[in-house]
């Protein structure tokens, strides 16, 4: 009977007076990779934290081959073979690759100066073994996303890790590409390393997991193998009753393309030099529409100018039958279009200021009377938009910075609904958000759509494309495809499109 | 180890500044103004360098002069109030540089206060120690008493390598003093401390990105520490070639020199968001501003005028990394 | 994320660094004014106390107007030179026989202006804050002492002039007044005027309200030159005050006194939210240390010292709080 290569026992961590994560139990064999499943808030990332040293539990211990280990040391535990993949880039953006791959860890010379050429033979067999290209001298900030996760998961190689965290891999990577990732830890797994693979999607984890393990609410609530659970078993546990049969609900809604018929933005030949060529395509009041496609085909790119936010070169650009050309997001918003961005963090939320603050930031000049600001109003607004879409918690005061991914992802929409925007433009509007959540976000976009707006959604999460679009279009290398209705086709053939012109 | 653009642009600028004021100021191309330059400006070079550390951490030294002040202020007591033999002194005043930073490291891990406060709060504390401190208030008449000790003034000496070469007939060489050559010492070892060693890479991985840093399990603490107490080390270096200099100390030496320092290592490449930069470029970037200072000088400009210079050579430097940034930056857009 | 409460011992920590930290600074000037007083009962006369609120009069000016600016995580390190200059250009002015009104019109303006002009260049050009006002520190300086030099100019001849710094109402400064002014009319724009909310909003996150569709750069080079007004008033009133006018004022060491209030008040020097109000109670704080331990004799060393301490337990004990 084999030890598990790493198993937390009775694991517990309160902060204050909350408990995030309470006697959770988990354990991981060799040649096992285990999705951790949960919403946000379950207690996963608490989980990770533990596992990998990065903080101490208040209880409970680690195992690694049956030794204990020592609690809050992450340099203890890489030495011990633990590696962890982040969400978010622990690259150092200035420094080149093979520098990343071994940060923090460079062999030494006896002197103390860093031996340069054991280190990067060491690294270019790693490359070779795993049939990863990666130019070691280039600057990890100079890559594309895609790359800069190549380097992340050659760092936990080069640890010769024994067990691997994945904490959503997938974030960022088009079907293709999760393809590799998983093909990588099905090599992973035939060499005895074992993985823990947290993720949302279903999909994925169906298809390269052996075991889950799912949290809700700090505890740890079932455990299964993947064959003995199927996807709406899994759904239940996760989220509950209520949110796990609206989510299935959420799958047959009636579609509507092209919504009335009228056309609110009409884009010609757009192009911009090196960056994407010649798309062309209307967006219908009443009709949701989903651009879909690898990363690197430049839907970002697309739809912030569109918004203002960036400038295509030729091409035209017709709101409501009139030619526009937005300089600034600001012109833009005065013409009735709203645009959550994909990096909430980044682009979308301040949040040290509290949630009624953020829920009025696209519409000041509502609040304003002359030179005043009227706090009361904007307070009022807040409160009603909170509850219109039922933000947790409903204290409009609180800064942003504490509420749950998904609970920030609907303040921002909010922003953007107290506009009564007549054309509504979202870049991956659920990324790192729950399932809950998901399936409130999708109602409220359906919402928005009855009301007569147009919308338009940059998704690479295929299963949430066939589930909110009406109508579907894939963008490859920078051109955009014919759309069609979403009834029509479905994601097999989406990914075959997607796939097609791989440059 | 790839060379940036803005190296050789700084390189470019000052061979150009040298040739510029090389033609047009009078004596500015003689040997005596070299020897000024390098004699006036090699101490700067090396706040420079030191101040490069912190920043490089993504923080930033405010305190360096006030360290330079502090350490004249215990030379002068060491030497002319309790006659302590200068081979005692000059360790002691490196170690107590090496402290003063320490203490600073310790102000931003331990009470997590952000480098900008810390360095305020000990600026302001330096200063007060050495008015504390200040032999020439304690005792009578040592205002007017110059250190003697050899271990101290040897360091004001200049070399006559025209005539170790034995060319002294043929070429008028300028003297090299000793604080120059110091300076290259530091360079080398400061250079290959930061490019050669573990800890080098530890701390450009921690201006990088510290929570990466972090996560790699790297003593980020220990990195800060270090790197604050490298600059307090070059900042009591510095307060040594002064006082040699001087042959005394004042309560008011060093002030203005953080500021010095910093525009030098930002003229040389240093980025201020952190995990960027060499020793070259400060140290280069302390004789630039150096021979601009010295040139305009010449050139009998108005002191209020070098001012105004010097702020706008600042303004360009920076101006014109940026420039290259964002240039860089489109190149990757419309290429990725 | 649920939330069961614990054992009641931890939280009754918690609740106090809670309140703790806010208060901080409102308990601490209150225990310091009662010690010295005890300490030395003349502290708390009416004299000492107004003596007080003048000696902060310019710092106080100075820090209220550049709260904004280090809200939006910039600094403005050139307020020094710039109170001289505003200083500077009053005089000429005056002497010039313009009017008092375009006279403190054209020092303020200066000052207004030449703060566009730095946050014009970090707003548009991108530069850092640091550099672009050390720099503007360095120029600026070198511009005062050019038109100047390093004579001192006498305002002897200028009664209106002077009362403006030295003049009193009810017994109580002018400047004072003027203090309060300002400070009342900053407080008003910050909690009641869009542009205080979107100061706030740039400093948190400058790429968020600039796809919001609000003016960043706009907003960003406006505070700046508030913050030169400020500094250029403070310049006037302190040359009114001593009855000339010097290029050197406002020598090295000004601006960080300026911060240390704002920052002492509770703004962050990382931007974001951040209080007008609170940088008040920073600068009396400062203010009543300074007096404190002049009234007791204290020696310049201590006080530097003590000064130096007391930024960094406050600020300590704060992001301990936290």
């Amino acid at each position: 009977m084999t030890e598990p290569l790493i198993r937390g026992i009775g694991l517990t961590k309160v902060y204050g007076n909350l408990i995030a994560l309470s006697d959770a139990n988990i354990s991981v064999m060799p040649g096992e990779v285990r999705a951790l499943i949960g919403s946000n808030g379950a207690g996963k990332s608490t989980l990770i934290k533990i596992l990998t040293g990065a903080v101490a539990p208040t209880l409970g211990r680690v195992e690694i081959a049956g030794d204990p280990a020592p609690l809050g040391d992450p340099r203890e535990m890489i030495r011990r073979g633990v590696a962890c993949i982040y969400q978010h880039s622990n690259l150092a953006p200035a420094m080149s690759v093979l520098d990343n791959i071994y940060l923090g860890r460079q062999p030494t010379s006896r002197v103390g100066f860093v031996d340069v050429k054991r280190q990067r033979r060491e690294a270019r067999e790693l490359l070779e073994r795993h049939g990863i290209e990666l130019d070691l001298d280039a600057s990890v900030g100079s890559l594309p996303t895609v790359k800069q996760k190549e380097v992340e998961i050659m760092k936990a190689l080069a640890l010769d890790a024994r067990v691997i965290l994945m904490d959503e891999p997938t974030g960022w990577l088009s079907s293709s590409e999760v393809g590799k990732l998983h093909a990588t830890i099905r090599a992973l797994k035939s060499r005895g390393v074992g993985i823990i693979y947290i993720s949302h999607m279903l999909d994925e984890i169906f298809a390269v997991c052996d075991s889950m393990t799912i949290m809700r609410d700090g505890k740890v609530i079932a455990e299964s193998a993947v064959a003995d659970i199927d996807r709406p078993g899994v759904v239940h546990l996760m989220v509950g009753e209520k949110l796990a049969r609206e989510s299935e609900q959420a799958g047959q809604h009636k579609r509507q393309p092209k919504g009335h018929g009228e056309v609110r933005l009409s884009a010609r030949n757009l192009t911009k030099h090196r960056v994407f060529t010649d798309v062309s395509f209307d967006l219908y009041a009443g009709e949701i529409l989903c651009i879909t496609g690898l990363i690197g085909a430049k839907r970002t790119e697309l739809i912030r100018t569109l918004f203002g936010a960036d400038r295509f070169d030729t091409g035209t650009l017709e709101i409501d039958g009139q030619r526009m050309s937005f300089s600034s997001p600001r012109g833009a918003i005065a013409n009735g279009i709203g645009f959550v961005p994909e990096d909430r963090h980044r682009e979308g939320l301040m949040l040290d200021l509290s949630m009624s603050e953020n829920l009025a930031m696209a519409t000041l000049s509502r609040f304003r009377t002359g030179i005043l600001l009227s706090a009361r109003r904007l307070a009022e607004s807040g409160r009603r938009m909170i509850e219109a879409l039922s933000i947790q918690p409903p204290d409009g005061s609180r800064p942003a910075r504490l509420l749950s991914g998904g609970n920030q992802q609907k303040t921002l929409l909010g922003k953007w609904l107290n506009l009564s925007p007549r054309i509504i433009i979202l870049d991956e509007p659920t990324v790192g958000v729950d399932v809950g959540a998901k399936a409130e976000i999708y109602a409220i976009l359906r919402r928005e759509r009855d009301r007569g707006a147009a919308v338009l959604v940059v998704s690479s999460d295929l299963e949430e494309v066939m589930t909110v679009a009406d109508r579907v279009a894939v963008m490859v290398s920078g051109r955009l495809h014919e759309s069609r209705n979403a009834d029509d086709t479905d994601m097999s053939a989406l990914v075959r499109e997607i796939g097609s012109e791989a440059a | 180890m790839s060379i940036r653009p803005a190296t050789i642009a700084l390189v470019v600028f000052f061979a150009l500044a040298m040739a510029v004021f090389g033609v047009f100021a009078p004596r500015f191309a003689s040997p005596s103004n070299m020897e000024d330059l390098m004699g006036g400006f090699s101490f700067i070079a090396i706040l420079a360098m030191g101040e490069a550390f912190p920043i490089l951490t993504r923080g930033i030294d405010l305190s360096v002069g006030a360290i330079v002040a502090l350490v004249g202020m215990v030379i002068f007591d060491m030497s002319l109030i309790f006659h302590v033999p200068g081979y005692i002194i000059v360790p002691s005043a490196l170690a107590v540089g090496a402290l003063a930073g320490a203490v600073n490291g310790a102000l931003i891990v331990f009470v997590r206060l952000q480098p900008f406060i810390a360095t305020l709060a000990t600026l302001a504390t330096y200063r007060g120690i050495v008015y504390a401190i200040s032999g020439r208030q304690l005792v009578e008449g040592l205002t007017t008493t110059p250190i003697k000790d050899r271990w101290i003034t040897g360091l004001e000496t200049y070399f006559d390598i025209g005539r170790m070469l034995g060319i002294g007939k043929a070429v008028h060489l300028p003297a090299v003093p000793l604080s120059f050559l110091l300076m290259l010492g530091v360079f080398i070892l400061l250079q290959a401390v930061l490019l050669l060693t573990k800890f080098g890479r530890s701390v450009l991985t921690l201006g990088g990105n510290a929570e990466a840093a972090r996560l790699a399990g790297l003593n980020t603490g220990w990195i800060t520490i270090v790197s604050y107490a490298i600059s307090g080390t070059c900042a009591g270096l510095a307060g040594l070639l002064l006082v040699a200099k001087l042959t005394t100390s004042t309560e008011s030496i060093g002030f203005g020199m953080e500021l010095s320092a910093i525009a030098a290592a930002v003229i040389g490449g240093v980025s201020l968001a952190g995990g960027v930069g060499s020793m070259f470029g400060p140290a280069l970037g302390a004789f630039l501003l150096g021979a601009i200072l010295l040139g305009l000088t010449l050139l009998q400009v108005s002191q209020y005028l070098q001012q105004i210079v010097t702020g706008a050579i600042l303004l360009a430097a920076v101006g014109y990394d940026r420039l290259l940034l964002l240039r860089r930056l489109r190149r990757r857009a419309t290429s990725g | 994320m649920s939330l069961q409460t614990v054992a009641p011992r931890d939280s009754a920590r918690v609740r106090l660094f809670q309140f703790l930290g806010p208060n901080a600074l409102p308990i601490a000037i209150v225990v310091l004014c009662v010690v010295f007083a005890i300490a030395q009962p003349a502290f708390l006369t009416q004299d000492n106390l107004i003596g007080i609120v003048r000696q902060v009069v310019l710092v106080g000016i100075m820090a209220t107007c550049t709260t904004f600016v280090i809200m939006t995580g910039g600094v403005d390190l050139s307020v020094g030179p710039v109170l001289a200059f505003g200083g500077l250009v009053a005089f000429f002015c005056l002497d010039a026989g313009w009017p008092l009104p375009l006279v403190i019109v054209a020092g303020t303006a200066s000052g207004f202006a030449i703060g566009l002009v730095s946050g014009a260049i970090i707003a548009f050009a991108g530069l850092p804050p640091i550099i672009v006002t050390l720099a503007a520190l360095s120029i600026v300086r070198g511009s005062a002492l050019t038109i100047g030099g390093t004579d001192q100019h006498l305002i002897n001849s200028w009664p209106d002039y002077t009362f403006i710094g030295s003049g009193t109402i009810f017994g109580i400064p002018f400047s004072i007044f003027i203090f309060a002014f300002v400070a009342l009319v900053m407080i008003f724009v910050q909690k009641r005027t869009p542009l205080g909310l979107l100061v706030a909003a740039v400093g948190d996150n400058e790429r968020a309200a600039y796809l919001s569709g609000h003016r960043t750069r706009l907003t960003k080079m406006l505070v700046y030159g508030i913050s030169g007004f400020g500094a250029a008033l403070a310049g006037i009133i302190q040359t009114s005050q001593v009855h000339t006018a010097i290029a050197i004022y406002g020598p090295f060491g000004t601006e960080l006194d300026v911060i240390a209030a704002v920052v002492l008040g509770g703004t962050s020097i990382m931007g974001g939210r951040g209080s007008v109000a609170r940088t008040l109670l920073g600068v009396f704080f400062l203010g009543i240390v300074n007096d404190g331990m002049n009234i007791l004799n204290v020696s310049v060393d201590i006080q530097l010292i003590a000064k130096g301490a007391i930024i960094a337990t406050a600020l300590g004990l704060a992001s301990w709080g936290r």
